[in-house]
């Protein structure tokens, strides 16, 4: 098929759809004279949703590192020295977590969509991603859950059961965590594994924003070497 | 709400609207999918018109929010795996003469090969065929000018083996 081909096809749909009756967009822009229905669309709008989703994230983060603080600030004693270091742990990673996501607050209302293609959606993709980034970084935080309750006297004393279970269970979630630190990539996406622990319609969106963010970097990688070739 | 900054507006949007029905088309399969883009379309249009810059053209602006608001919706969209339908509207006006059958045919082919390319290809493809400048495309995506050119050869030549392939 020939250019010109492609083109006069084109451009017969589009003349059907000019004598077509396709749509009625005169009722919605309508509808959006009204207050109630530009409040509905607010809320259906998905980046909104996604801000709000992140906001309710945020402050539940903020409540537990509160919490957090109260118990670390009256437990410092020597026997329960392990409790406030596993808890300070803890919250460092949460107040990275609640960090992170202000931010991603703060991005999702400075997209524009009236921005160039390639600027606004690599903004979304990149808050999609770092997503990802921040998941890797809360898995770390995993074997510090399994050592808050240790105490320098149940160590002092402890029987086989202390280095056959409790022991090895930590060292366990140490490697698990650091693991899926190394490999939470979008280059696994396609590992059985990762599409197990990763499967919800959030995280199909979030696999497409990557897949999003390694077309945006060949097009711009593409576009450096067209202007180098037309230099020479 | 100002009502004749409304009326403006809904006028532009009136005479551009298969702007936002081709770009609908070609980023949702499903129906009821397409109903919903349209209006976040919509809605995304009327919330970015107060800033719009009127030194810009106004369909640069369109296709902006439009292919933004299109490709960020259809992340979000399930896989739904069906052939696009053409619209009853469109099953209406065509004629059922053997000619326009085949061009029929043809147009459905071109609008599934096209609904196949990566997010960006398509919208560059969608501005092509739209008969917009390389400069005006440019301007819409954010690259150069030379990108445009070459990535442009690339997937009509992709498109034109789509075709021999299936004729």
């Amino acid at each position: 098929m020939e250019d010109v081909e492609l083109k006069n096809l084109w451009n017969s749909y589009d003349q059907q759809l000019e004598q077509a009756k396709l749509l009625n967009l005169q009722s919605w822009v309508l509808n959006i004279q009204t207050k109630e229905s530009i409040q509905l669309m607010k809320a259906k709008s998905k980046l909104n949703k996604l801000a709000r989703f992140k906001s309710r994230v945020a402050a539940l983060g903020v409540f537990w590192i509160g919490f957090l603080l109260f118990l670390i600030v009256h437990s410092f004693t020597y026997q329960k020295i392990f409790f406030v270091v596993s808890a300070s742990m803890i919250v460092l990673f949460n107040i990275v977590a609640v960090i992170v996501y202000i931010k991603h607050i703060l991005i999702i209302h400075e997209i524009d969509n009236a921005e160039s293609v390639v600027e606004a959606q690599e903004k979304t993709a990149k808050l999609q991603t770092s997503t990802l980034q921040i998941g890797r970084i809360l898995f770390l935080q995993t074997p510090f859950y399994s050592t808050w309750f240790y105490t320098p006297a149940w160590i002092a004393q402890a029987d086989w059961r202390f280095w056959m279970i409790t022991i090895p269970i930590t060292f366990f979630l140490v490697f698990i965590s650091a693991w899926l630190y190394r490999n939470i990539h979008y280059k696994n996406a396609d590992k059985k594994w990762f599409r197990i622990l990763f499967n919800s319609p959030e995280w199909t969106s979030l696999l497409k924003a990557m897949l999003l963010m390694k077309e945006i970097e060949e097009f711009k990688k593409e576009s450096m070497d067209a202007g180098r070739e037309s230099e020479k | 709400m100002d009502k004749p900054l409304h009326q403006e507006f809904l006028q532009l949007i009136e005479q551009n609207k298969r702007i936002i029905f081709k770009i609908c088309h070609s980023y949702c399969k499903d129906p009821g999918d397409r109903e919903e883009l349209t209006q976040e379309i919509i809605y995304q249009l009327w919330k970015s018109w107060e800033r719009f810059d009127n030194s810009y053209k106004f369909t640069t602006w369109m296709y902006r929010v439009g292919l933004n608001t299109a490709i960020a919706f259809y992340r979000k969209a399930k896989n739904k795996e069906s052939m696009i339908p053409l619209t009853e509207q469109h099953e209406e006006v065509a004629d059922k003469t053997d000619g326009n059958r085949k061009s029929e045919e043809q147009l459905q082919l071109l609008q599934k090969f096209i609904y196949q390319l990566k997010d960006l290809d398509k919208a560059l493809m969608l501005l092509y065929l739209d008969s917009k400048s390389y400069s005006e495309i440019a301007d819409i995506l954010g690259i150069t000018e030379t990108n445009v050119a070459t990535k442009i050869s690339r997937i009509k030549e992709q498109l034109k083996q789509n075709f021999s392939a299936v004729n």
